[in-house]
């Protein structure tokens, strides 16, 4: 429902702000969200989901929801919101659903039951008298969220765009002045048990700072959080429908997990690796000629060697042993697997541990046979 | 087969019969490389930011889609709307891929009522076609939609009309200018009014064009984009043409690599169907981002070349942001630039990297020392000539595609293929599980429904193996146990004709005269058995270095001899290149280059020896072995054009052409030329030149003449028939008045999409060696067959496809099929089948040899031996 197009077209005459109006939104929910790190988010009137499309790559957000009287637009944006290679590449930490509703904002539907923040960002406006006398009870009554963040047209800027309409928008049903929108807010913030607080965007021009910001913006927080949402989900019927659901890859699914760790492994064990080998090659150099099965090398790493606690990786024939532990001790993989254990469950099937299980095997001269594919030049 | 080690690396892939390719790389982006941005004027310099349409590549389409578009190749979405572009544009790739409206058999008078052959034993085939039922009388009704006032905005002009009342509850496809609809409106002419946000009114008028028959080239294009709207409700993730699972990847954690299984799809009418065809593909993506590859290379012995091996492998590489899914190509790296500076925003506000990541996409950077990429955009207006770049953090970019580096890997490529050539059974099992999630997905079910479509079974048709081939050596003639591989059959057998190897001289560094001195008298002792009489050679001790080698040929090589032998101390590329180059071009003797490597394997050097001597041979001008050629006087000849291995804007024509009627001498005449030009002109001078030989060893001109043309991409078909057959036709003309030989055109295609499987043991194998099929998987207006001619001992056999485009020869199509099957047998550097008739794989090899080595048409002396094996 937030038409910035239609917005910026009239404030453009003597007013523009920048970032633009309907970024500085944005921006605003999205610091709210970095700050009190909510894990259930839902935006009423997502319209082309772009609010949600910015919401979804912070960390805390585990559910986001958005509903929109619009089935058109839904359907029309909800590619934003697909995950794509590099989240299964590279998957988030937590899991992430991201479930699209249409459906009216006045109806009572157990979906957005529980959540810890809903936004209504330039959404009252459009609603018409009888549903918005509706809202706060759905809203706050029923759904109940732990905070809310509603924003609306500040009336009193009006005046300082040069647009002959008297609203911002064709399809505003009206627009509050600052005295309206608060003391509707705190009417619905007291009924329902919220505290509420008054900021805004989009600060006056010199000479006119009066009127008050372009947006206004109603912060509500939940005064004691309550746990009988869960009683309400069975009883009340649903009455949205489903546009879609995305499923993001996550850690907490094993298989993604596995996945980083063996790479996070292989990729340091190739390191040191080529560290031996590099090494090896050195000495093969000086000695000109020597099989390098015949040398038995000392892996040596002791400057800068920030693990020194731990066990070396040593070389036995021609197979490198990498101590479990030693791996362990690099962050990345620590905090993947937590304990040693994890690490040793989840790349069981990846890799071949010593007869003790203590350490990862691998063969130093497979070279041999890629080198001989790579024949360069061999004509016969 | 045992893997042979020694094989070079020309002969990989092509001497391993078995070799199904299968996986799909992303790097072909890079072939058409943009031009470098260097020196240019940033301007205006931006990252990519996608918060607010700033990135304006997709997003037109994205606007009208209701499913979801994934783009990831490079803001080219093939989506709905930009396919239902091309139909109405009937642009170029659909059309390319489909090759519809291309009828060659018509004017084939022989085949014009049957082109199957009746010949062989029955072989009951499984495929990868399923059979899509329609209503009878079903059509398409193609309308065209003007609005008034017009509107620039296509996304304005798709959602004007999507929530117009009229279509809220049709099925639709609109892209703007083009409806399709499953039910014809009631008018010829609609007229409707639409409001838009602002308030205007607009007149939208909707006129009817043609109501289409399911057969007709548009309707395959839309039933193709149907089903990729279907693939998209399986959730599957759309990249290129094709569709993958990217929940469900395979990790090859070793390599970094993670390989998502999928699908290529398409539907096409197959003589009297319409059928869905699917292909498992893999999609082969890095673990690894820009940055951990630059630290890797940092981390090398050698850093003092470290930004220039980085620029070298980097540069041109395509890669995948992490946060919004774009590809990009770097096309510079700014060493000077870091993510702690900042860069000017669209709203003008300036932003440090860092924050901006921060902000955008809760993003932190860990390495604040980072250089940035630098990717020049595609510009939506192609006429306002600004340059557009982005700068990217390595860091959030992950590579994509497998470099060369990574291609040459052989344990990489082995482990790969393990993964990636499913045999029949799991390849079976890939495409019920498709055919039933079609099938029970109510989504999916109810897009087919809407359009009338019906998704039927599998197809399964009845093949024909033709009798196998015996092998005509001197004395006996030989009929090898597997036609994959008659090596052993061959022991102890003389070959047809090998002139004594009187005159020649092995060159050497001083390291491995121990190697050659053990080469050459294995040579001796297998060379005898084989009739082929070795005379001691003159061996030439010099240094290691390419120059040495060069310099001992240039002195020792005098017009008597007939072979050059290398034992090459390593797998250097210039030094093959500069022998090679010299002995094709200045001082044209036959040469033969061995690996010092390849002769440390003591185990198995009678059977490397072997090769060498038999490829000795061969170069020397002599004849392996044949097969039976029922027809006399006949010429065959393989085509094939190369881009790959070229410089840019070159393409090497290789032609190779039978000069004997017993099929086992060659012809060879290589062109490079500027890939603008057309070929058509260049096959007149070959085949000129591939007569006059004919005429000098037979005294007269081939009665008949059959042309194997391979090296056809996708869509060139038309050209072909269009310009190069006749082309071909004029060359005989030319040559004589009133020479007019009988001649056959066949397009030879070593991928297609059809897969035959058949059930033997309750399992599904790979059918056997010279099955055909010619019905029911072949399309009405070609006159086409399906041959299968290698084994595949790992993974799905690829059928190759043969489409007889031009034929007075008027053979029975039994006689076309098991002429091209033994044509298969004839390629002198495998001792078994193989995928593609020997001219045309003699023809490879020559354009091969010519870009990657020589970079010049090698002399015309060499012409009647295989120097290029």
């Amino acid at each position: 429902m937030v038409d910035s197009d239609v917005q910026r077209v009239q404030v453009k005459e003597n007013i523009k702000f920048t970032p633009s109006l309907s970024e500085q939104r944005h921006k605003f929910v999205l610091d709210f969200v970095r700050k009190h790190k909510p894990q259930k988010v839902a935006d009423l009137g997502c319209a082309n989901c772009k609010l949600l499309w910015r919401l979804k790559y912070h960390e805390s957000i585990e559910v986001l929801a958005g509903l929109d009287i619009d089935e058109n637009i839904l359907t029309r944006n909800i590619y934003r919101l697909h995950t794509g290679a590099g989240d299964y590449l590279d998957p988030r930490e937590r899991p992430l659903t991201i479930t699209l509703y249409h459906g009216s904002v006045v109806e009572k539907d157990p979906c957005l039951l529980g959540f810890d923040l809903i936004t209504c960002i330039e959404l009252i406006e459009h609603l018409e008298a009888k549903e918005l006398a509706q809202f706060p009870e759905v809203l706050f009554g029923f759904f109940s969220p732990t905070t809310v963040i509603i924003s609306t047209p500040n009336f009193e800027f009006n005046p300082l765009f040069s647009g002959k309409t008297l609203f911002r928008h064709p399809d505003h049903k009206f627009e509050w002045d600052r005295t309206q929108f608060q003391s509707w807010a705190s009417d619905a913030a007291r009924n329902y048990g919220y505290s509420v607080e008054f900021t805004g965007l989009g600060e006056p021009p010199p000479g006119a700072e009066a009127v008050g910001f372009c947006t206004q913006i109603g912060i509500f927080m939940k005064n004691k959080p309550n746990a009988q949402s869960l009683l309400n989900e069975k009883t009340v019927e649903c009455t949205h429908t489903t546009v879609g659901t995305v499923i993001y890859p996550s850690l907490k699914e094993e298989k993604y997990l596995r996945k980083a760790v063996s790479n996070e492994v292989f990729s340091q064990i190739l390191k040191m690796k080529r560290v031996l080998l590099e090494s090896l090659k050195m000495k093969n150099d000086s000695d000109s000629g020597d099989e390098c099965e015949f040398v038995k090398p000392k892996y040596n790493e002791s400057k800068n060697d920030p693990f020194e606690e731990t066990p070396k990786p040593f070389c036995i024939e021609n197979v490198f042993y990498v101590p479990l532990e030693r791996l362990f001790s690099f962050p990345k993989i620590k905090h993947l697997c937590g304990d040693l254990e994890t690490l040793k469950m989840l790349i069981a099937d990846e890799v071949t541990l010593s007869s003790d299980g203590s350490s990862v095997m691998i063969n130093i001269v497979d070279e041999e046979d890629c080198d001989l594919s790579d024949n360069d030049g061999d004509d016969l | 087969m045992p893997r042979c080690p020694f094989f070079g690396r020309a002969n990989k892939g092509l001497e391993k019969p078995g070799c199904t390719r299968e996986t799909t790389m992303t790097g072909r982006a890079r072939v058409k490389a943009r031009g470098s941005c260097r020196g240019q004027e940033p301007h205006p310099l931006e990252p990519p930011q996608s918060s607010s349409g700033n990135h304006p590549t997709v997003r037109d389409s994205e606007a009208s889609i209701s499913t979801n578009l994934e783009t990831v190749k490079e803001g080219v979405s093939a989506g709905d709307w930009n396919a239902c572009t091309l139909i109405q544009r009937r642009g170029k790739t659909w059309n390319n891929f489909l090759e519809l409206g291309i009828h060659t058999r018509e004017k084939l008078a022989h085949v014009k009522d049957c082109k199957t052959g009746s010949s062989g034993a029955p072989v009951k085939l499984v495929t990868n076609l399923f059979n899509l039922g329609l209503p009878r009388e079903w059509h398409l009704f193609q309308y065209h939609v003007t609005f008034n006032p017009e509107l620039a905005s296509k996304r304005l002009r798709i959602a004007l009309l999507y929530n117009h009342n009229k279509f809220l509850k049709k099925t639709k496809v609109f892209d703007g200018t083009m409806l399709f609809l499953s039910e014809s409106l009631e008018e010829k002419v609609t007229k409707l009014s639409s409001e838009t946000q602002k308030g205007t009114y607009i007149a939208i008028t909707i006129t009817l064009i043609s109501e289409l028959p399911s057969s007709s080239p548009v309707c395959i294009q839309f039933f193709n984009v149907i089903f990729k709207k279907i693939l998209r409700k399986l959730s599957m993730y759309q990249i290129g043409r094709n569709f993958y699972s990217p929940s469900d990847p395979v990790e090859i954690p070793q390599h970094k690599l993670s390989l998502w299984p999928g699908f290529a799809i398409s539907v096409s009418q197959f003589e009297n169907k319409l059928m869905f065809t699917a292909n498992v593909i893999h999609k082969v993506l890095r673990n690894e981002t820009v940055l951990e590859f630059m630290s890797g290379l940092y981390n090398r012995k050698d850093k003092s070349h470290f930004i220039e091996t980085c620029e070298k492998e980097l540069l041109g590489c395509v890669i995948l942001t992490r946060y919004n899914n774009r590809t990009y190509r770097i096309d510079d790296i700014d060493w000077s630039v870091k993510p702690t500076d900042t860069f000017q925003k669209r709203d003008g506000t300036k932003i440090t990297y860092t924050d901006y990541y921060k902000q955008q996409y809760d993003i932190s950077l860990t390495d604040l020392n980072q250089p940035m990429l630098v990717s020049q955009l595609k510009n939506k207006q192609i006429d306002s000539g600004e340059v557009r770049i982005a700068h990217l953090v390595p860091e959030l970019c992950f590579l994509t595609g497998l470099s060369k580096r990574v291609t040459s890997d052989f344990r990489l490529m082995k482990d790969l293929a393990t993964e990636t050539h499913l045999n029949p059974t799991r390849r079976q099992q890939r495409l019920s599980r498709l055919a039933d999630n079609i099938q029970r997905n109510t989504e999916a079910r109810f897009e087919l429904e809407t359009w009338g479509l019906q998704f039927g079974c599998q197809m399964s048709l009845t093949g024909r193996v033709v009798p196998s081939e015996k092998l005509l050596m001197q004395d006996t003639t030989c009929q090898p146990m597997c036609a994959a591989d008659w090596s052993r059959d061959m022991r102890n057998c003389k070959l047809l004709e090998a002139r004594p190897l009187n005159d020649w001289i092995i060159v050497c560094s001083y390291r491995n005269e121990d190697a050659a001195q053990c080469l050459l008298s294995c040579l001796r002792r297998v060379s005898s058995p084989m009739g082929f009489h070795i005379e001691k050679p003159k061996i030439i001790k010099v240094q290691e270095n390419t120059a040495a080698f060069v310099r001992a040929i240039q002195q020792h090589v005098n017009p008597d001899t007939q072979l050059v032998m290398c034992v090459l101390p390593s797998t250097q590329k210039d030094c093959y290149d500069s022998i090679k180059r010299f002995l094709s071009l200045d001082y044209p003797i036959p040469s033969q280059c061995v690996l010092a490597r390849t002769l440390n394997r003591h185990g198995m050097m009678m059977s490397i020896a072997t090769k060498i001597a038999m490829q000795v041979v061969c170069k020397l001008g002599g004849e392996l072995w044949a097969v039976e050629i029922p027809l006399k006087s006949l010429m065959v000849v393989g085509i094939d054009v190369s881009k790959e291995t070229c410089t840019k804007g070159y393409s090497a024509v290789g032609f190779v052409a039978s000069s004997n009627s017993r099929i086992t001498r060659w012809f060879s005449r290589c062109i490079l030329q500027n890939t603008k030009t057309d070929i058509a002109d260049c096959l007149k001078v070959c085949m000129k030149g591939a007569l006059n030989k004919w005429y000098r060893y037979n005294n007269c001109f081939p009665s008949r003449i059959i042309v194997y043309r391979d090296g056809v991409g996708d869509g060139m078909l038309q050209t072909i028939v269009d310009y190069e057959v006749p082309q071909l036709l004029s060359s005989f003309r030319d040559s004589n008045s009133n020479y007019s030989p009988k001649v056959s055109v066949i397009v030879v295609r070593k991928t297609c999409i059809p897969r035959f499987f058949t059930e033997m043991n309750r399992t599904l194998q790979n059918p056997p060696l010279g099955t055909v099929i010619d019905s029911e998987a072949t399309r009405p207006e070609w006159y086409d067959f399906y041959l299968i001619s290698q084994s595949a001992h790992q993974g799905t056999v690829t059928p190759t496809y043969y489409n007889v485009i031009y034929d007075d020869n008027g053979l029975k199509p039994d006689h076309m099929q098991r002429l091209t099957y033994k044509l298969c047998h004839l390629y002198y550097n495998w001792p078994g089948l193989i995928k593609i008739p020997a001219p045309c794989q003699y023809a490879h090899k020559l354009t091969f040899l010519v870009g990657q080595s020589i970079h010049r048409e090698p002399s015309m002396e060499l012409a009647d031996c295989l120097f290029y094996l």
